[in-house]
């Protein structure tokens, strides 16, 4: 058994005289917070004079203060009420007064839309009798809500939606040329850099060359010595003869490795394939080795499209249709570069 | 009427920033496109924001009254805002035993107030008696 209290609205339809009217009285006050560019005053008097025959006995004030708290527990005790006491013809005159209530300046408000079609659910009224009620009361059929979800909406219901848009795209424009500009500078910069170090390179070669000049003067210089120090010993010293000749089969020697190496050097130099990867890679895709044949590649292109096109998941989530156009677009990248380069 | 926040994973009350956050990783183009109209600009936001409040009201509503599969719920509305049936005690019972426990003690009330109202007159009057009495043997009253 609960300890809680009575709440207002119990209170009232406890006190009530007529229980019915009660309920009915605060579903009506709820449909009428919902319209827009209303007074408070006027709310209170269209409720009074929609409901001057119902036997309630007590103050409008209340029910209004219920319906502004948007009591949701009152107002499922005020539906339950309701729909347990009304019959037939009690109901469509609820829902006749609902309608009165909601349009009567022959505008409904999306959330009244909602509402009213709520009341209609609660008390069994079909859509087709709802929509004939509607168009008696109003003149006009009963359309279905607009989506303020959708971009449309606002194209069509927000005086400056235009207005915003160029703004937001000049805006963007302007980042953008600024984001140009940025790059180009930096562009600008790199380039510079790349001069300057070019200059350096080559003054490094310039003074990597003139160091190799000067060791090989010197080396030149060292062996002229060498030979006048050998001239002299083999004026003075005949058996240093030996010696001297296996020297210069050394030096010999020594030529023919580095020839040996400059020529290694220059095959691997001419030695660089080229980069086979991204034919590889779009073969991956397409599920098939390096080496397929330009047929074997539409045949795997076509499967794959199959397999993975967007519009088979278009009955499941946005997620899963995302992530299927993401797939079948990289497919169908690696497709046309391969249709490109084969 | 789409409940864009259930469709872009985020709770109706997150803050501007988490909810650009979401509306620019998501990858579906249509969706971020409604996104971006509704939720730039503060007036928009806000009067979604009321619709959007008004409608998974009456969500909770239906799913409570066994609503949730109406001929007027369908589309868009019903898919985001139906709730599960939460099994929650009719408040018309609820108002119902809650009346019927108050009348049970009132009549409670009702029925033993006669002794009990005996027995304090009773006490009372023995009481006063005592005090006369007492009053009378001290001589304290003039005879």
């Amino acid at each position: 058994m609960s300890i809680a209290r009575f709440s207002p609205f119990e209170l009232l339809l406890l006190k009530s005289r007529s229980q019915v009217d009660t309920a009915t009285l605060l579903l009506l006050a709820w449909v009428l917070v919902h319209r827009q560019h209303v007074s408070e005053g006027q709310r209170r008097r269209r409720l009074a004079q929609v409901t001057a025959q119902f036997r309630h006995g007590h103050e409008l004030g209340p029910v209004m203060s219920i319906a502004h708290s948007q009591d949701l527990q009152a107002i499922q005790l005020a539906a339950e009420v309701v729909r347990k006491e009304c019959g037939k013809e009690r109901s469509l005159s609820v829902i006749h007064q609902a309608i009165t209530v909601a349009t009567d300046d022959g505008e409904l408000s999306l959330a009244n839309h909602y509402i009213l079609r709520f009341f209609a659910d609660l008390l069994s009224v079909a859509p087709t009798t709802l929509n004939t009620l509607f168009k008696e009361l109003t003149g006009t059929p009963l359309a279905s809500p607009e989506d303020p979800s959708r971009d449309t909406y606002w194209q069509t219901h927000d005086p400056d939606y235009h207005a915003r848009k160029a703004r937001d795209a000049a805006a963007a424009e302007q980042q953008q040329q600024q984001a140009n500009a940025r790059a180009e500078q930096q562009q600008r910069e790199k380039e510079q850099r790349h001069h300057q170090k070019q200059q350096k390179q080559q003054e490094k070669q310039q003074e990597k060359q003139r160091r190799q000049e000067e060791a090989r003067q010197a080396r030149e210089q060292a062996q002229q010595r060498q030979q006048e120090q050998e001239r002299q010993r083999q004026r003075e010293q005949a058996e240093r003869e030996q010696q001297r000749s296996r020297q210069q089969d050394s030096q010999q020697q020594r030529s023919s490795y580095q020839e040996e190496r400059r020529n290694n050097h220059s095959r691997q130099q001419r030695a660089s394939p080229p980069p086979p990867d991204r034919t590889t890679r779009a073969l991956s895709i397409l599920g098939l080795n390096p080496g397929a044949t330009r047929i074997e590649v539409r045949h795997a292109y076509r499967r794959m499209a199959q397999l993975h096109h967007p519009d088979r998941y278009y009955s499941e989530s946005e997620q899963q249709v995302a992530l299927a156009s993401a797939r079948f677009q990289r497919i169908k990248n690696a497709y046309d570069y391969l249709m490109q380069t084969y | 009427m789409r409940d864009l926040y259930q469709r872009l994973a985020i709770p109706p009350e997150a803050n501007e920033q988490a909810i650009q956050h979401a509306v620019t990783s998501c990858q579906h183009s249509a969706l971020r496109q409604d996104a971006e109209a509704v939720f730039s600009v503060a007036e928009r936001r806000e009067a979604y924001d009321t619709l959007h409040d008004t409608v998974s009201d009456i969500g909770k509503l239906r799913a409570r009254l066994g609503l949730s599969h109406g001929a007027h719920w369908q589309g868009d509305v019903a898919n985001d805002f139906s709730l599960p049936p939460d099994h929650a005690i009719s408040r018309h019972d609820e108002l119902v035993d809650r009346v019927s426990h108050a009348v049970s003690l009132y009549n409670r009330w009702r029925r033993l107030r006669g002794p009990w109202l005996l027995i304090a007159v009773f006490a009372a009057g023995a009481g006063i008696g005592a005090g006369l009495g007492l009053a009378l043997c001290w001589g304290l009253l003039p005879v």
